[in-house]
């Protein structure tokens, strides 16, 4: 076999190899990390409705919304994400909201890159606790009705302008007062 | 036997990737704000480098010259994808940590420099012994320099409280440059220790 073939057959043999070797730990590992991702999700709805002990998935108006519920099946509030720019990326934040009442159950940031000690305490509950029971008519002005953390100025901000944003869409959608 | 020992003790020291050769340290100044990070992270690389040696040891007679690095290539990123899926699967918490830095595993030069310099010229046995050396000293070296940016930066060691509540966190320390000062110490004085063993 000349020098060129040789090439050829065994970089290929050894790209299908690894190939199928790969294949086999995505098929191995797939259900696990789906397990894992939905227990994520069912964990940051139960955290920002409480009470919550079952959830529904509803699509509407192009936005995904879980529906929490408890054992008897009374439902709770709903939950959406949101996104907002931080000062170093995306922050991705779980909002839960009781039409009935209009007021927000409870945050909770997904993910973000903020600045370790400084704007990831966004994610502590010093800070997310402040929306639990908020009206949704509220300004969600920083440092005015929401309180920001010391130092840190745009990451508080950028939850706040993300929920109020989010906000408007979703009580047009399920407004305050109405069923949902 | 001895010649093994000597494979083995060189990574862990004298060519310590991180404090004496100073390679492959992207990673280890990004992921090193908690102990736990370090020592996931010092595990994950051990993992490739000692699996793929061992494969490219095994396979050096067979793999033609011109193109053995795209072969190293790949056997090192099927092994990181490996990793990749597993600690996504099993380990959430921790794959969120430092989820992207583990498929930079393959793009560590630490793992292709082994290949290339050491396993593509020796047998499996001896690929391994080098393989753990220099997987086990980066670990060590990264898991060191992750303890003292928990400590200051977060007044913790492996997310337990060990400063009082009256410390001031350094949050320097977990900012990148709080990185490159510790990781300059360190260098620093292994260096002086090497000195100092190298005089008597």
């Amino acid at each position: 076999m000349n020098e060129y073939m040789r090439m050829i057959v065994v970089l290929t043999v050894i790209s299908i190899v690894a190939g199928a070797a790969l294949a086999f730990t995505y098929e191995a590992t797939n259900p696990k990390i789906q397990e894992q991702e939905r227990q994520a999700l069912e964990q940051a709805v139960m955290n920002v409705i409480p009470g919550t002990e079952k959830m529904e998935t509803v699509e509407k108006d192009g936005m995904t919304f879980y529906i929490g519920m408890d054992g008897q099946g009374n439902k709770k509030g709903i939950a959406f994400k949101t996104t907002g720019s931080g000062f170093s990326g995306p922050i991705e934040i779980m909002v839960g909201y009781d039409p009935k009442e209009g007021k927000l159950t409870g945050i909770e940031i997904l993910s973000m890159s903020e600045t370790p000690g400084l704007g990831a305490k966004i994610k502590e509950p010093s800070f997310t606790d402040q929306f639990k029971g908020k009206s949704v008519n509220d300004e969600f002005a920083p440092k005015k009705d929401v309180q920001v953390i010391t130092g840190a100025t745009i990451s508080p901000t950028a939850v706040a302008n993300a929920i109020k944003t989010s906000l408007d869409k979703v009580t047009e959608i399920y407004p305050v007062g109405g069923d949902y | 036997m001895g010649q093994l020992v000597k494979d083995f003790i060189n990574g862990l020291w004298n060519e310590n990737p991180i404090f004496r050769m100073v390679i492959g340290i992207c990673s280890s100044l990004a992921v090193t704000t908690a102990a736990q990070n370090g020592v996931a992270m010092g595990l994950a690389l051990t993992f490739v480098l000692t699996c793929s040696s061992v494969l490219v040891s095994l396979l050096r007679s067979i793999i033609p010259d011109k193109v053995r690095i795209p072969c190293y290539i790949i056997v090192i990123a099927t092994f990181t994808t490996v990793v990749d899926l597993t600690m996504k699967a099993y380990f959430p918490s921790l794959y969120e940590v430092m989820g992207i830095f583990i498929p930079l595993i393959v793009v560590n030069c630490i793992v292709l420099a082994r290949a290339e310099a050491f396993a593509s010229k020796v047998g499996p046995i001896r690929a391994v012994a080098d393989a753990l050396g220099m997987g086990l000293g980066y670990a060590w070296a990264i898991t060191l320099i992750s303890i003292i940016r928990e400590i200051f930066g977060s007044g913790t060691l492996f997310g337990v409280k060990v400063l009082g509540e009256s410390f001031t966190q350094w949050v320097i320390m977990l900012l990148p440059p709080g990185a490159f000062l510790v990781m300059g110490i360190l260098v620093g004085v292994m260096n002086m220790i090497a000195r100092k063993t190298a005089s008597h």
